[in-house]
């Protein structure tokens, strides 16, 4: 049940992200929102369960993009594993340490597909577009990344309220 | 013998290693090992439904917020039109004048052009890939491989197909090559995408004639793309004395931000010259 809810979470990032936010001025080069979302399953949700989710996500993501198989895959699993790691030695409850795990993310993303592109790509060149690019999805990361992260925390609450709201009328028919 | 902390850096290091690895032989070919039709199926469907609806809307702001502005556009469309009619009589002789051209070369076509037209319902969720989804796939009749275009000019590639839709890499990604030629001087070379949303026109030779605001189409000769398809317009050159090539940015014709309806070429045509009997 819980994997559905984040599936559909999951989805609906990614219509929003592929169809809506392209035509809406200033948001053409918005960060990735399943970078959030990711990050989320790396703060509030256990190991196992996140790591099946975050391949599911950079699988489909990946075949979306016309980029190198498995580039997100690659992305969506050290970013997890990075932050499970950060909040060992980090507290990151308050929301001016989420918005910066946040900007880390979009940054971290960005040096792999970079990173990436240079050595199993045609070449890169850095010029002043792609760095232009990059500043562009931090500020928006550093500005939104906390808010997503409370909407998902929200959610699950919500859905979870919801299904033991479902169980327990089903176990209790008078309520 | 090992400390932990060794083993782990070890771990991070190998696990690295792999990935780039992993990474390097997935970059040579678009796969996804079978299931990447699976994927697109699963998101296009949802994709259709929210760009058909954004579209509606922006249709009904279009036809009934914006009428305000019609009368003065209407006033400036007038004048394009006769121009535009202008222009039409000037083709209609270079048609003409073109046909018997060709019909003096022996220049024969073998196929005509069959397209299917297909709507954009999706695009690329990176800032540094440039591919979008189609509605059309594998039951329309496309195929890998296909060319795109639009009335334009060329607008990219099939590199993935599904059952009722396709992915195409636009000639503005970093993957993508074109053989092109410039129009007026036939400077052969070849046009690879840029991240910025122009494109590089590589490989031509210093010697050649070339000049800034060229038309440069397709050659024909990559098999893809159907000869004298427009692609772009020189922006920008840059000839350097210790290099053989010349340095040219392309201006694609296409506006690739606006990019709804594509066509996609079934059968691209094919050329037969044919010696002097």
């Amino acid at each position: 049940m819980i994997y559905c809810f984040y599936i559909g979470i999951c989805l609906a990032l990614i219509i929003l992200q592929t169809t809506v936010l392209p035509n809406l001025p200033l948001f053409d080069r918005f960060y990735d929102l399943l970078i959030p979302f990711v990050i989320y399953l790396a703060l509030y949700r256990a190991v196992r369960e996140g790591l099946i989710l975050v391949c599911f996500f950079g699988f489909i993501m990946d075949n979306l993009s016309g980029g190198p198989f498995g580039l997100y895959l690659s992305t969506y699993c050290w970013l997890f594993i990075g932050v499970k790691w950060t909040i060992k030695y980090v507290q990151v409850a308050n929301k001016v340490l989420l918005s910066l795990v946040a900007v880390a993310g979009v940054l971290l993303e960005n040096l792999i597909f970079l990173g990436a592109s240079s050595i199993v790509g045609p070449g890169l060149v850095v010029g002043g577009d792609t760095v232009r690019i990059i500043v562009f999805q931090m500020i928006w990361a550093l500005g939104t990344g906390p808010l997503f992260l409370i909407l998902f925390r929200h959610l699950q609450y919500w859905f979870n309220n919801l299904v033991s709201g479902i169980f327990a009328r089903r176990s209790n028919p008078g309520l | 013998m090992f400390s932990k902390k060794m083993v782990l850096i070890i771990g991070v290091i190998v696990l690295i290693t792999v990935n780039i690895i992993v990474l390097s032989a997935t970059s040579k070919r678009y796969t996804a090992f079978g299931f990447g039709h699976v994927a697109i199926s699963l998101v296009a469907p949802f994709q259709e439904v929210v760009t058909r609806s954004i579209r509606f809307a922006k249709d009904l702001w279009k036809h009934y917020f914006f009428l305000v502005s019609l009368s003065q556009e209407n006033i400036v469309l007038k004048d394009s039109l006769n121009q535009a009619i202008e222009d039409k009589n000037q083709w209609h002789e270079t048609k003409l004048a073109n046909t018997r051209l060709r019909s003096l070369l022996n220049f024969q076509k073998t196929l005509t052009n069959r397209v299917i037209p297909a709507e954009v319902i999706g695009i690329d969720p990176s800032a540094w890939f440039k591919t979008i989804i189609i509605d059309k796939g594998k039951s329309d009749g496309i195929e890998k491989g296909l060319p795109v275009v639009v009335a334009r000019g060329i607008a990219g590639q099939i590199i993935e197909t599904s059952n009722h839709y396709s992915k195409v890499m636009l000639i503005i990604d970093r993957n993508s090559a074109v053989d092109a030629m410039v129009q007026r001087s036939r400077a052969r070379g070849v046009i690879k995408g840029e991240s910025t949303g122009q494109c590089r026109f590589d490989y031509v030779l210093r010697k050649h004639d070339v000049k800034v605001g060229d038309t440069v189409v397709a050659s024909g000769l990559d098999g893809v793309y159907p000869k004298g398809l427009r692609l772009g317009a020189v922006s920008e050159l840059v000839k350097r004395d210790a290099e053989i090539f010349l340095e040219i940015t392309v201006a694609p014709y296409v506006d690739f931000e606006k990019l709804e309806e594509v066509l996609v070429i079934l059968n691209p045509q094919q050329h037969k010259f044919t010696s002097e009997p």
